[in-house]
């Protein structure tokens, strides 16, 4: 027998992990073929380090647009991961065998793209970074037939084309006794008693999947689709490439013998050619030369190839539970893991048991009662179960089912977070520092050291307040700014949506220079760094990506302005630039005052911050020109609107008003010459005349005698009270100091109140109760002051009332008093005033 | 046979054939104080063939539970099944008894009358009085017979009971034995003794069952009927057994009668239409599939008695608004609105029967 050894596995499987090494053993490799991109091979040195903590991922991608990535997870019962292991300690040769991530990401790009065309549609529709679903994990490599594999972890792939048709995996779940393919995995494989019944089991899941897709002529009685057939040729090919591998280690001078191939077991009668013989004696080596066998050179040539690059990351449980699905063994990774400790302590019901005390353990914790006759009466409930079925050892169902039956009173919900605190677990992998980074990484890594932030690298949370402004007692031009570009740094970490840097409110509004930082390291964020890498090969670039990404996906001047301000936060020139030029086109399109007002309010920010910051703002100044100029032209028609949105034009009334008083280049008469107009015009909202008139004396530019003509205008008789009062309360939004300076203001609202009708008061009342609910009690004070003048009564009573909190016999009194002083009007107001603050304060 | 004109057979002897059919064909292993093995409980209770005989589905859909609660008295302990009413707690009970030692009749129906004696044992005081303490004047409770015997006793409505009789249950269960100091013995269980409780969660007046209690029990919780499809069948199956006994000279309903009554009865427990897509108001009752059956069966007594035997819409009709409009007016106002919102709107095929639902329910 010259063939080489070809060992079938199941990904992520602890039986596989743990007979690979005693089949190597048996076997004295001189060369370890591991199905996986071959082009991996250089990781295999940093993969198996001593330091390497599993779950970790090789995860390759392109640079171009749209980003295709493939991913390899590894955890500690991954048969691939203890063959690399296995072939270390040995001192043994140890390759990846499998097409080329290039080659791959080839593949799928182009099947990709003829889907596309299939479905009539042009163009790059999908996400700008789509995964080569393929080789996900937990589909990972040994399946790597989608339609027959499918089921493996493939659920997410359903949502294609390939939706109506039942994979091998559904016709599994559906006629397997536990109707679910997943535990009939684990009792067949996982469980299997010894080394002979787990090769056996995996050589015939592996022959009869082949058998039901690969070399099927129909799928569940139907013909293949172009999908299907695709995916078969996809197949053939890696096949015929692993072959031309092995041929070439051969050629090396390994006799075939001293070769060992892990395999998914789906490959295994591929990779031997089983049934392909033109005689039964013919050998293996020789059938390797036979034409069509391996892939000439020319034919390597012409498979499509995108140009990718590939890292090692760490990895978490998490991830590999969430991705994929139903995944092949990784719904449940913590799980796995106790089979796989089990398998190594030659203890076949550790995993069992631990898994109940663990759920036990867990719930005592979190205050729930869990006794130990619980955990025992589970165990023997789960051990009757699987003796239901005729196994002896229970899985991760029977377990479930069992604790949910004698801990959880027979509800799930009892325990689910138990369960998947068990079952998934909170591991995460980490690579020792240095270890084939990616690009980003070592960018991140420099940069904190750069910026001497390395120490707030701690799971413990640390505050951290910069000043940006230039520091002129140091010397260096460096340390002068580090504070500004740890800030640049930091908010492009949180463009990124990297959990490491949460920005705090300032204490201080508005100190621009200022920014208060909580910096917290978690491994989750080291993950989240090397995802991306798929958007650049720096964290400046990689965030300016992003902000490109948001450009594109918005098309509201507000939210790009939004970014034009990220961009000046995250301190990237060309992200601002290509933010404006994007406003510019936007911003001839029409758009309400509100979007105008909050745009014009970011690039104000931007223009303001900019100094600071030390950017080029010029290019802004014509914007915010243009987009102000616009805002002067529709202010006046936007306000005739209800109550309800005035609200909103009210809000954009003052933030124009900020930006004309921070922007000397503004025209600010063509502002005073709007405001003034809505102040006067009587078709408007009320309110916000009113309001217009309070910017306007707010700044210098009503005097006193025209207010007091408006007054007199706007609260007289015969104007509906709402009107009146509504622009009362548009008046009373601002500069309350002002107002209540204004002796002759308070006269004339009195006047006003006086002529009311009852009717009309109470109407009016409502307007004024809601304008007096923004003054603080000192204010009211000093209102009650003036009132206590005007009606000439005590200002310490009328401010008493005014500030509530009086009983019903006071209250009494007071009106009585008043009444004495034989100013009905006063009491009627002083009732009023009672009425409304009542419940304002 | 003397048993025809009983109303209701027990289990045992209603599916004798099966049951003898499955012991004749028995290959596993049979645990001590059963009949057969824990794998043709599970193919009598959920359905299957033994041995060239078809055995009937006694419960159907979620398996899995009948898995459980067949492991769980596999391991000697108590089994508590807890559901919303009508969703075949007591069924599913009777016929594991059934099936497991061929007779369901020991059980204890409890009620808030319930006693301790009830639960143990009682005395013949008439022989009590005239003998003095002795064990001919002695009355064991099924608890009692079923320890002696290695077999399984029944708890009905356990929650019915006051929380002191429950209590009794407690030393039973995790002793295992009981004592009678009258007469100076002990009975400890024989291998295969176990209880089998059923509890309500919804009905009113109900005892909370104390913790203590609830640890000695593995608790099984039944839902109702996964999808419209097993519910169907769940109704159907019901039904022709039903006919069979109750001599109602009427014709099956057919497929459509049963679709529209569970529909109706889904739809209105779960507060949703079927595909989601509209909000009902749910009515007040339970409306458990047990009440659809025994809607069918009311449906096909008046179509039997005064009709021409097969249902019609005013048969139906009659029937939901029964089973619907409980005491309570808002029932009514509910079923008002799902008649004009929902099924007034599902077209022709619904319409006779909306008409006279309508003209019913004004």
């Amino acid at each position: 027998m010259t063939a080489p050894h070809v060992f079938g596995i199941r990904h992520l499987s602890p039986a596989g992990a743990w007979y690979v090494r005693e089949y190597l053993d048996e076997a004295d490799p001189e060369l370890v073929l591991i199905e996986g991109p071959s082009d991996f091979t250089e990781l295999i040195e940093d993969l198996g380090g001593s330091q390497v903590k599993p779950p970790v991922a090789v995860m390759a991608y392109t640079q171009e647009l749209p980003v295709r990535t493939i991913l390899y997870p590894f955890s500690v019962y991954s048969p691939e991961y203890q063959a690399i292991l296995w072939a270390r300690e040995h001192g043994c040769k140890c390759r990846f065998c499998d097409l080329p991530s290039d080659v791959f990401l080839g593949i799928s790009g182009s099947r990709e793209m003829r889907r596309q065309q299939a479905a009539g549609m042009t163009g790059e529709t999908e996400g700008r970074i789509s995964e080569k679903n393929g080789r996900e994990p937990g589909e990972g490599f040994e399946e790597p037939d989608e339609s027959a594999c499918g089921g493996l972890g493939k659920e997410k792939r359903k949502t294609d084309m390939r939706a109506q048709e039942e994979s091998v995996y559904d016709r599994l779940d559906r006629i397997s006794e536990d109707q679910d393919h997943e535990t009939f995995w684990e009792r067949t494989i996982e469980h299997a008693a010894d080394f002979e019944g787990y090769v056996r089991g995996a050589a015939s899941f592996g022959q009869s999947l082949r058998e039901l897709t690969l070399a099927a002529v129909t799928l569940s009685g139907r013909e293949k689709s172009e999908e299907q057939r695709l995916e078969d040729a996809e197949n053939l090919l890696r096949e015929a490439y692993m072959r031309g591998e092995i041929k070439k280690a051969v050629e090396e001078g390994i006799p075939p013998e001293k070769i060992v191939v892990i395999t998914g077991a789906f490959h295994v009668a591929g990779i031997l050619g089983t049934g392909a013989f033109q005689d039964e004696t013919e050998d293996y080596v020789d059938w390797l030369k036979e034409e069509g066998v391996v892939l000439s050179e020319k034919e390597q040539k012409r498979l499509p190839r995108l140009e990718t690059r590939k890292t090692l990351m760490p990895y978490s449980y998490y991830r590999l539970s969430e991705r994929s699905g139903y995944g092949s063994g990784n719904r449940a990774p913590a799980y796995y893991e106790l089979l796989w400790k089990g398998l190594c302590l030659g203890k076949p019901d550790y995993a069992a048991n631990r898994y109940l005390t663990s759920l036990a353990v867990f719930q005592r914790k979190h205050g729930n009662m869990a006794s130990s006759a619980q955990v025992i009466e589970a165990m023997r409930l789960a051990r009757s179960l699987a003796e239901l079925r005729g196994y002896g050892i229970p899985a991760l169902k029977d377990l479930r089912d069992g604790a949910v039956t004698c801990m959880g009173h027979g509800n799930f919900s009892e325990i689910v977070l138990a369960a998947a605190d068990t079952e998934i677990g909170t591991v995460i992998g980490s690579l020792p520092k240095g270890v084939s980074q990616t690009s980003i990484q070592t960018d991140f890594y420099r940069k904190l050291e750069e910026l001497r932030l390395e120490r707030y690298k701690s799971l413990t949370a640390d505050r951290l307040s910069l000043d940006l402004r230039e520091k002129l007692t140091v010397k260096s031009r460096k340390s002068a700014f580090l504070d500004l570009e740890r800030s640049f740094f930091l908010h492009q970490l949180r463009v990124l949506h990297i959990r490491f840097a949460t920005l705090e409110g300032s204490r201080q509004e508005k100190a621009t220079w200022a920014e208060n930082w909580t910096l917290q390291w978690t491994p989750e964020a080291e993950i989240q760094i090397v995802e991306a890498v798929l958007k650049g090969d720096t964290v400046e670039q990689a965030a300016g990506f992003e902000l490109k990404t948001r450009i594109e996906e918005n098309d509201s001047i507000s939210s790009i302005a939004a970014v034009v301000e990220e961009a000046c936060y995250c301190g990237i020139p060309k992200a601002m630039e290509l933010a404006v030029s994007a406003l510019q086109k936007s911003a001839v399109d029409a758009a309400s005052i509100t979007e105008l007002a909050d745009t014009a309010m970011s690039l104000s920010v931007v223009i303001r911050y900019g100094d600071i910051r030390k950017l080029d703002r010029t290019p802004l100044l014509p914007l915010l020109s243009q987009l102000f100029l616009r805002a002067c032209l529709i202010l006046a028609e936007e306000c005739i609107c209800d109550d309800q949105a005035a609200g909103n034009v009210g809000r954009a009334m003052n933030l124009l008003n900020d930006v004309v008083v921070n922007h000397e280049f503004l025209d600010e008469k063509r502002w005073i010459r709007v405001l003034s107009k809505i102040a006067s015009r009587d078709d408007l909202n009320t309110r916000l005349s009113g309001l217009a008139a309070a910017v306007l004396l707010e700044r210098g530019q009503m005097v006193s005698e025209e207010l007091g003509r408006e007054v007199e205008r706007r609260l007289s008789r015969g104007v509906p009270a709402e009107l009146g009062a509504g622009w009362f309360e548009g008046l009373s939004m601002k500069n309350h100091y002002a107002l209540i300076a204004r002796m002759t203001l308070w006269e004339k609202l009195s006047d006003y109140l006086d002529t009311l009708s009852e009717e009309e008061f109470k109407r009016a009342l409502v307007f004024l109760r809601r304008a007096f609910a923004d003054f603080s009690a000192e204010e009211k004070d000093r209102i009650a002051e003036n009132m206590g003048e005007i009606w000439q009564m005590n200002p310490e009573q009328v401010s008493e009332v005014l500030n509530g909190g009086i009983d019903l016999s006071e209250e009494s009194d007071l009106t009585e008093e008043a009444g004495q002083q034989g100013d009905a009007a006063g009491a009627e107001i002083l009732e009023g005033l009672e009425d409304f603050d009542f419940d304002d304060l | 046979m003397e048993n025809q004109n009983v109303q209701r057979l027990p289990a045992e002897q209603l599916f004798q054939k099966e049951i003898d059919g499955l012991i004749a064909n028995e290959k596993n292993p049979v645990p001590t104080g059963w009949r057969m093995s824990p794998k043709s409980v599970l193919t009598y209770i959920c359905g299957g063939e033994s041995g060239g005989m078809e055995i009937t589905p006694k419960y159907i859909g979620h398996r899995r539970l009948v898995e459980i609660a067949i492991s769980t008295l596999v391991t000697d302990r108590a089994l508590l099944l807890i559901g919303e009413p009508g969703t075949a707690k007591s069924w599913l009970s009777e016929h594991l008894a059934a099936a497991i030692n061929g007779d369901s009749t020991r059980v204890i129906q409890g009620t808030a009358g319930t006693t301790e004696e009830q639960i143990r044992y009682s005395w013949n005081y008439a022989m009590l009085i005239a003998e003095g303490p002795s064990k001919r004047a002695m009355i064991p409770s099924p608890i009692y017979r079923a320890m002696e015997q290695g077999a399984i006793a029944r708890v009905e409505e356990i929650s019915r009971c006051a929380s002191e009789v429950q209590d009794a249950l407690i030393s039973i269960l995790s002793e295992k034995r009981i004592s009678v100091p009258e007469l100076g013995i002990e009975v400890p269980a024989q291998k295969g003794f176990s209880v089998i409780a059923t509890a309500n969660t919804r009905d009113k007046g109900v005892n909370e069952m104390s913790a203590a209690l609830k640890r000695r029990f593995n608790i099984v919780v039944l839902p109702s009927p996964e999808s419209l499809e097993s519910e169907m069948e769940i109704v159907n199956t019901r039904i022709a057994q039903l006919a069979g006994s109750l001599d109602l000279n009427a014709k099956l309903p057919g497929d459509e009668v049963v679709e529209k009554v569970c529909t109706i009865f889904r739809e209105l427990r779960a507060g949703a239409t079927l595909d989601g897509r509209q909000k009902i108001k749910p009515t007040t009752g339970v409306l458990s599939t047990a009440e659809a059956i025994s809607l069918l069966a009311n449906s096909m007594a008046l179509a039997g008695s005064f009709g021409d035997g097969e249902i019609t819409a005013q048969d139906l009709a009659a029937g939901l608004q029964g089973a619907i409009v409980k005491e309570d007016s808002k029932d009514k106002k509910a079923w008002e609105e799902y008649l004009e919102n929902i099924m007034k709107k599902r077209g022709s095929r619904w319409l006779p029967l909306y008409e006279q639902c309508r003209e019913l329910n004004q």
